[in-house]
């Protein structure tokens, strides 16, 4: 019988407070694993909410306010830029496509953005993945809108419903452009990225609702009226599914003074510094351009202590529950002279009993380390879904990577290391109980 | 086999010595009965013969070996190796079956498997022909070691002690809780399993009415010149 194998017999005439301990660091180990996949994708899907676009430009402002206005509809910016100067920077040397954007208006609390067809065609999120339709097209004409994923889900959503747009950002608004309804003709796929909790429509519609036609005050009184109207729509959907996606294609663009911001790509990525120094110098108009890619490493940057406390709070759970096993060994330990001096009778040297001890510590680790694996990915695969629907992270059930295999090999090292304390308690012990049966 | 000569021995701080004896000499395969009531040193001497304490005179030789000159770490080797002992309240560890607890034995001893080997015999089955011999049916053989009778855990005990063929059984006050009947039955085996293989038995117990039953006694109180 090896020792080992007298290791796991004891541990079994323990297992109360073995299970217990073993337990408490499965807990841990899951805890620690979960927040780190969780800060690694967030971080993942922070920075591939936007791809492919060389420059975001904007009127001059700082390089993170742009950033947050244009990419993740975090606040807004101040300024717009002039539709001339656009129209100028659109036409350099070197430039393969534009997107103009404008923001600012929004529906029962979701974002409105206003472009043109090349969002549909150029946008690029994650790995350099184009956006795709689950339902219907790209819009064709001022009177049709496309949605997000989660705009769908959340406001139960179909293809053919006509949709009333406010004007100003939040819940409420004091206008409302309910005059101008919008067809939805199209349902995005979830992306994970602020596009999901958008609603695009073409220039031209954002400004028809602001055109002096339409400035005229509406009270909000008048939306009971309209979800009355959206209530009769439900009845015949379909038949306004077909009746919308027929749609003629007209003009997206209309005649805007200004927009937010635009996105650009170049043929070239030896223009981007170029065209960049051009805009940032530009006479008629104070503009910004900033690099998406630079700019998402600087904010990730200012996140930096939110990340470096969680990982804190991770690391304390850990070394928690390793205390909490060095208090159950060493509290058993006394009960277990007994044990330990038999052995010692029998022949047992006192390197055999501080074997003894650490191989118990580094089994009730290494389960632990397992149970908390297992926890971990049950935990993924119940969690994922409400992750991703709540805040847009996608967590693949992946295997661990380096960085995972390593927070465990430290556990475990750290685990064999405490168990190493009450083993050479036992193994002072042992020399100074010797032979001698006394407990 | 165990040879003691001048030994003195006092507990720290005492003036008078608790032990005082002259000479001791037990022979290979002898059977001696050490009678010692409750307060005549015989734990001190036991103690003294497995090592634990040292003689502030005179030397205990076991196999020609003195103890005192051996360093912890070999004096415990040498104890593996040479001395099972029976002890009054068994000490078997709970959580292991009759046959794992006797397995200890000679768990920790190369020579003890050594010797194992040299009469072509593996551990388990050595075990189990001990048990059976000592009276350990299959059936209780892999029963939990809390649900053996004290009867049967004393002969687990002692099948302990012998596994792997040590020199010097050592078996301290064993049949106390016994009754008489078995008592008898118990240190009848203990002699066929030592015969077996001619070890040495050094029996040591406060009842003297076992003295009959070995070859040779000795009274501590006659053989311990300290004025206790």
């Amino acid at each position: 019988m090896t020792l080992i194998n007298l290791a796991f017999k004891s541990i079994i005439n323990r297992k109360a407070s073995v299970l217990l301990t073993l337990f408490t660091i499965a807990i841990s180990v899951m805890l620690l694993l979960s927040i780190e996949r969780v800060r690694q994708e967030a971080k993942q899907s922070f920075s591939s909410t936007i791809s492919g676009t060389d420059l975001i430009v904007g009127a001059r402002t700082g390089d993170i306010q742009l950033l947050l206005s244009s990419v993740f509809r975090i606040g807004h910016a101040n300024n717009g830029l002039s539709w001339h100067s656009y129209e100028y920077i659109k036409a350099q040397k070197g430039v393969a496509w534009t997107i103009p954007i404008s923001l600012g208006d929004s529906h029962k609390g979701f974002s409105v953005l206003g472009s043109d067809e090349n969002y549909f065609e150029h946008y690029r999120y994650g790995n350099k993945h184009p956006l795709s339709f689950a339902h219907g097209r790209p819009y064709h004409n001022a009177q049709e809108v496309v949605i997000g994923s989660e705009v769908a889900k959340q406001l139960h959503y179909y293809l053919g419903q006509k949709i009333v747009v406010s004007h100003g950002m939040g819940n409420t608004s004091f206008h409302h452009h309910d005059d101008n309804p919008l067809v939805i003709v199209g349902i995005l796929e979830p992306t994970g990225t602020p596009v999901d909790k958008t609603l695009h429509v073409p220039l031209k519609a954002i400004e028809q609702m602001h055109g002096p036609k339409h400035t005229g005050t509406h009270l909000i009184g008048r939306k009971s009226h309209d979800d009355a109207h959206d209530h009769d729509h439900d009845h015949d959907h379909h038949r306004h599914n077909n009746e919308a996606l027929n749609s003629q294609p007209g003009d997206l663009v209309g005649k805007p003074k200004q927009i937010t911001a635009f996105l650009m790509g170049f043929e070239s990525p030896l223009y981007t510094l170029q065209v960049r120094r051009n805009i940032n110098t530009y006479e008629p108009e104070a503009l910004s351009a900033i690099m998406p890619g630079v700019t998402l490493r600087e904010l990730w940057g200012m996140l930096d202590i939110v990340e470096k406390i969680l990982m804190l709070f991770s690391g304390v759970v850990v070394l928690i529950s390793l205390l909490g096993m060095l208090t159950t060994l060493l509290s058993s330990l006394n009960q277990r002279r007994r044990e330990l001096a038999i052995l010692r009778s029998v022949g047992a040297r006192p390197h055999h009993i501080f074997t003894l001890m650490t191989s118990e510590a580094i089994l009730i680790t290494a389960l632990g380390c397992i149970v908390g694996l297992t926890l971990f990915y049950s935990l993924i695969f119940i969690g994922k879904g409400v992750l991703q629907a709540q805040f847009g992270i996608s967590i693949t059930l992946s295997m661990l990577n380096s960085y995972e295999l390593l927070l465990l090999g430290v556990i475990m090292v750290s685990g064999t290391v405490i168990g190493a304390i009450p083993a050479i308690r036992a193994y002072f012990y042992s020399l100074n109980d010797g032979m001698s049966i006394k407990v | 086999m165990i040879q003691i000569s001048d030994l003195t021995f006092s507990w720290p701080g005492q003036s008078t010595p608790t032990l005082k004896i002259n000479n001791l000499h037990i022979k290979k395969g002898e059977q001696l009965f050490l009678h010692g009531p409750s307060g005549s040193g015989k734990s001190t001497l036991l103690g003294l013969l497995a090592g634990i304490h040292t003689a502030q005179h005179g030397t205990i030789e076991i196999l020609n070996e003195n103890l005192a000159a051996l360093n912890d770490a070999k004096r415990d080797k040498f104890r593996a190796d040479h001395i099972g002992t029976i002890f009054q309240n068994f000490n078997l560890l709970p959580y292991l079956s009759p046959i794992d607890n006797v397995l200890l034995g000679c768990n920790f001893s190369k020579r003890r498997q050594a010797n194992l080997k040299a009469i072509n015999i593996t551990a388990e089955a050595q075990a189990l022909k001990l048990l059976n011999e000592l009276g350990i049916d299959e059936d209780t053989q892999h029963r939990s070691v809390n649900e053996l009778s004290i009867g049967q855990q004393q002969r687990v005990a002692a099948a302990r002690a012998f596994i792997g063929q040590p020199e010097l059984i050592i078996a301290d006050e064993p049949t106390s809780a016994l009754d008489a009947d078995n008592r008898d039955i118990f240190i009848k085996q203990l002699f066929e399993q030592a015969e077996q293989y001619q070890a040495t038995i050094l029996f040591v117990s406060h009842d003297a009415g076992l003295a009959s039953l070995f070859d040779r006694k000795v009274s501590l109180k006659d053989i311990n010149g300290a004025s206790l």
